[in-house]
């Protein structure tokens, strides 16, 4: 089978490939992009950050100020508006805060339009934590939880449980948050739930806004609708991983792609050969694509792009095979692995490193699982092989962070294609 | 020291300190919530004494809650201590009749190599002298096996396998087993301070007076006087002795560490034995609802409070067992634990050599503090009989003769007294029949009483842990009855937060279940089931496969993004610095986040890049 040819392959559809293949196209290049399945962004909250908030949070805590919201890069502030997802918060204002199932309130740089943000209501406000009878929603404990919140005392928030019949069916006290949010595609089915809410807000008497689970929608957030019909602003806590903000992504994704014609394969990559003249990337299926570079943006451990497999896994009754580092990429192909600044080489364990020590974070390291990635000079790996998002080693794992990369790396190819 | 029934040394001034005795606000202070602590606070109350508990940490936190979770036997013991194997086997029996809800059959396969077929006649010979000690727990005689048939019952021994020999032993729940009888021995009167560390043993003229303790989560401290103290800390016991200004090697032990792998689900339908590279005997055990591989026993010297296993430790349990069942290396770890055996003290033996007999040791005699016992050794199997010899000896000091006898094998365990058909719990309650049924294990008759909650309160009946699963009306009972003040305390009594998904589902709405229950606020809910997490966590990553991995680093990305990593801030320095304006905030975070390759403004990156 002869092999197409293409400007760029992008590997990996998640906030850094996306970003790259939309940066690509504004450049004018042919771009084709490959999904391997699910990964960070598909199984993020809704929330969505420049910085760790949790360092920014830290900081303003002991300086007793209230964080803003930073300039985002114009471009990348253009790619977010593009994909039609999120609502940044206005630069040099107050950021936005989402509710966290963990019950907090979590300051971030941007949010899924589904979701509720506190910093716009008025101080004092009354908001309605409905009852539903699922395993993620204990409103009353949530309520409580949120109360105590230092913003929401900061605010005078209260935050009520009460109980409302938002369910149509039995079942759907036992399907998966992401399912219940996909009933929510239905218009009709959101008129009703406009309807019980607007039951709820009369027999409550005041009411400034709704906190309801991640539900409103799978492809599209209803929470601007219901905010309509309801007339208080109504919308998500954040979800738990693999929820329906990661669902409202990918629906994103898909029509950001169809407007800027791309086409996404969804098939894994299983090997990248380069030489001097062009990429040839393998498929699953075994069909090859030749492009002229490749964008690696398979994510990071989370995602599965950087894969942990020490040498004793498949090591069967005898001892491991050899040594080699543990960590490899999902796809083969010529990189070098690093973390925390330093170069994984040939190891020194037959087996493993000393995981207990390395592997998640502490006080004074990020923690080996977070870190490790990709070694590359900005967005280059090597002659016709680049990378973008969490598959780069010791960058902040935040989606504005991810984009931006993905902009940096289509760069970084223009410049290689035209030769400088 | 006394071993089980030798004479006891008479120690003058016992008399009279038994009217002093009278004005004490308890006859017994019993230090140390495990299985011997709470055994003895149990036979002690039981036998009309007034007893406080404490414990430092949580019932069961040591030994107790970490071990293999069986009381067998010890086949093991059989050729150097027959004694040892002789009162286990009763007194597991005993256990068996006192608490059957808690107890499950393990049957055990011993593979045979083919380099090993000469000495198949003198295995079986000794299985069969370990049957003769099997009536005494209910256990099965064994049985001999062809290759062919090792390999039909387990089709995952892979090896060039010669025959093999199966015997019957029984699982337990340990943390169950505790905290059964610190309930009893609560309700029939003992006060049970979970949580409050004991300061110090005053003892005046050679004789015993009072206990100062602390409570660890509040920091306040009080005194309550006895004539009497049972140190029954474990492997903590000669810093225990050390606490009434005793040197510490009177109450000495040798530590031996043990730690266990558990994995997502049960792997084979029988334990297997096993042979680690070094000779030592180990196995992979059904046990509950996961599969678990022990043990290691090394000599410890570090952190009792803090005991964590190491891939190091974990690598050598897996290739021990990887040589009859391979499947282990590719097979989903969800954990590990780990405890420290508090093994009777000797120099210059190896570990697997200790003996595991137990020992008392009368304070009276090796120190002239009249009233100071030190309870060392002991296996979960006869934990029953040791706590009985321990208050045993307590009556006789305190009369001058045998007091009433023991009445604990005889007395169920709370639950233990009828047995409760889950599934019909399941259809009277409306509850899932998995959750019934382990409802029902963990409990036994007494889950009744958390289908009455469900009964007034129809939201307790929510399923708070899918894993195991656990119900929100049993978070809520063992709050309010069996001392849980933690998550952690709660997992270790119902197995919350334990199974694949590393609480990450229920460890946040567990911790508002439990801040509310004990009146606590939300925040300390919020820094509870964090804290968990965390703990739990490093429990899990020293032994990561590639699933394990990945999952681990979407734990800590979504743990990251709702709550923040509780670590202590890299950014202390900020409190420093004078100004206050939000752009110092922001030079602050970017400072730190200095080692990031991309910064946000993409053109600033392309400099940087």
């Amino acid at each position: 089978m002869a092999a197409e040819s293409i400007d760029v392959a992008v590997v990996g559809a998640g906030a850094a490939g996306v970003a790259t293949c939309w940066a690509l196209v504004e450049r004018g290049l042919s771009v084709r992009v490959f999904d391997g399945g699910l990964g960070a962004t598909s199984l993020a909250g809704g929330a969505i950050d420049d910085r760790p908030w949790e360092e920014l949070a830290r900081a303003a805590t002991t300086l007793r100020v209230e964080p803003l919201a930073r300039p985002v890069g114009a471009e990348a502030a253009r790619f977010v508006a593009a994909l039609g997802l999120h609502r940044l918060g206005d630069e040099g204002a107050s950021m936005p805060r989402v509710a966290t199932p963990m019950g907090r309130f979590r300051i971030a740089r941007g949010h899924d339009r589904a979701l509720l943000d506190l910093s716009r209501l008025a101080d004092g406000a009354r908001v309605l934590v409905p009852r539903v009878p699922r395993a993620e929603w204990d409103a009353d404990a949530l309520a409580r939880a949120w109360s105590a919140d230092d913003y929401a005392r900061a605010r005078g928030f209260e935050l009520v449980s009460m109980d409302a019949e938002l369910t149509m069916h039995l079942g759907e006290a036992r399907i998966a948050s992401a399912d219940l949010a996909a009933l929510h595609d239905d218009d009709a089915r959101v008129r009703w739930l406009g309807a019980r809410l607007l039951e709820l807000v009369a027999r409550e008497g005041r009411a400034d806004a709704l906190l309801l689970g991640p539900w409103l929608g799978a492809t599209h957030a209803r929470a601007e609708a219901l905010t309509q019909q309801v007339g208080v602003p109504v919308g998500e806590a954040m979800g738990e991983v693999g929820g329906a903000a990661g669902l409202r992504f990918e629906a994103a994704r898909s029509r950001l792609f169809e407007r800027i014609a791309v086409s996404l394969e969804r098939e894994q990559v299983h090997a990248a050969h380069l030489d001097d003249a062009k990429v040839e990337l393998t498929c699953e299926s075994g069909a090859t694509l030749r492009a002229r570079a490749v964008v690696l943006a398979i994510g990071g451990v989370a995602s599965g792009g950087i894969v942990f497999d020490p040498p004793e896994r498949h090591a069967g009754r005898d001892a491991p095979s050899g040594v080699r580092a543990p960590f490899r990429t999902s796809l083969a192909a010529p990189v070098t692995l690093a973390a925390a600044g330093r170069v994984f080489d040939v190891g020194s364990s037959l087996f493993g490193p000393a995981l207990e020590r390395e592997a998640w974070p502490t006080d004074a390291d990020p923690g080996l699982l977070e870190c490790v990635g990709v070694a590359c000079r900005g967005a280059r790996v090597g002659a016709r092989l680049f990378a973008a998002g969490d598959v780069i080693a010791d960058r902040p794992r935040t989606f504005l962070e991810a984009a931006s990369s993905g902009i940096v790396a289509a760069d970084a190819v223009l410049g290689a294609l035209r030769g400088r | 020291m006394t071993s089980p029934g030798e004479p006891v040394p008479r120690v003058s001034g016992r008399l009279a300190s038994a009217s002093a005795a009278e004005t004490c606000d308890v006859d017994l202070v019993v230090i140390g919530g495990g299985v011997n602590g709470t055994g003895v606070a149990r036979d002690a109350t039981l036998r009309g004494l007034r007893v406080a508990l404490f414990e430092r940490n949580d019932l069961a936190f040591g030994a107790s809650g970490n071990s293999s979770g069986m009381i067998h036997g010890g086949p093991r013991y059989l050729s150097a201590d027959p004694e040892v194997t002789y009162t286990s086997c009763k007194d597991s029996g005993h256990i068996q009749s006192i608490a059957p809800h808690l107890l499950f059959r393990i049957p055990f396969l011993l593979p045979v190599p083919q380099a090993k077929r000469r000495i198949f006649p003198l295995m079986d010979a000794f299985f069969e002298a370990y049957d003769r000690y099997q009536p005494l727990k209910r256990g099965k005689p064994h049985a001999r096996l062809t290759g062919e048939e090792l390999v039909q019952l387990e089709p995952g021994l892979r090896g060039e396998l010669y025959g093999g020999i199966t015997f019957d032993e029984w699982g337990i729940d340990g943390g169950r087993l505790c905290v059964a009888n610190a309930v009893d021995a609560h309700e029939e009167g003992a006060r049970l301070f979970v949580g409050s560390t004991v300061e110090a043993i005053e003892h005046e003229g050679g004789v015993v007076r009072a206990v100062r303790y602390r409570d660890r989560g509040t920091g306040v401290g009080g005194r309550i006087t006895t004539p009497r103290v049972v140190n029954a800390t474990g492997a903590w016991a000669p810093l225990t002795a050390s606490l009434g200004q005793l040197p510490p090697v009177h109450a000495r032990v040798r530590p031996g560490k043990g730690i266990h792998v558990v994995f997502d689900r049960r792997l084979s339908n029988y334990a297997i034995m096993s042979e680690t590279i070094d000779g030592r005997t180990i196995f992979i055990e059904p046990w509950q609802n996961v599969s678990v591989i022990g043990t290691t026993d090394d000599d410890y010297y570090g952190d009792l409070d803090d005991v964590v296993a190491t891939s190091e430790e974990v690598r050598y349990l897996v290739e021990g067992v990887a040589r009859v069942f391979p499947a282990v290396r590719e097979a989903r770890i969800i954990g590990t634990f780990a405890g420290v055996r508090p093994t009777l003290y000797e120099y210059g033996k190896l570990e697997d050599a200790l003996s595991r007999e137990h020992a008392i040791v009368e304070h009276a005699a090796t120190d002239g503090v009249t009233g100071l016992y030190s309870m060392l050794g002991g296996k979960l199997a006869s934990y029953r009989l040791f706590a009985e010899e321990m208050v045993d000896l307590l009556m006789r000091d305190r009369l001058g003769r045998p007091g009433a006898p023991s009445t604990t094998h005889l007395r169920a365990l709370p639950g233990g007294d009828r047995e409760l058909d889950a599934l019909r719990f399941a259809r009277d309650h409306g509850i899932d029949a998995i959750a019934a049924r382990r409802l029902v294990y963990r409990h036994g008759a007494r889950a009744e009483r958390i289908g009455e909650r469900m009964k007034r309160r129809a939201s307790e009946a929510r399923t708070v842990c899918v894993c195991e699963p656990v119900l929100e009306a049993e978070v809520r009972h063992v709050v309010e009855h069996e001392f849980a003040r933690t998550v952690d305390d709660v997992a270790r009594r119902t197995r919350l937060g334990l199974g694949a998904c590393g609480g990450m589902r229920c460890a946040a709405r567990c911790g508002a279940i439990v801040a509310e229950g004990r009146g606590h606020a939300p925040e300390v809910a919020a820094m509870d089931s964090l804290r968990f997490l965390t703990q739990k966590a490093r429990t899990r990553v020293c032994a990561l496969g590639p699933i394990e991995a990945r999952q681990e680093a979407i734990a800590i990305a979504s743990l990251r993004s709702q709550a923040g990593i509780p670590t202590r801030s890299r950014l202390a320095v900020v409190g420093e610095w004078a100004a206050g304006n939000t752009a110092v905030v922001n030079a602050a975070v970017g400072n730190s986040a200095a080692a990031a390759s991309v910064s946000v403004d993409e053109r600033g990156a392309q400099d940087g890049g």
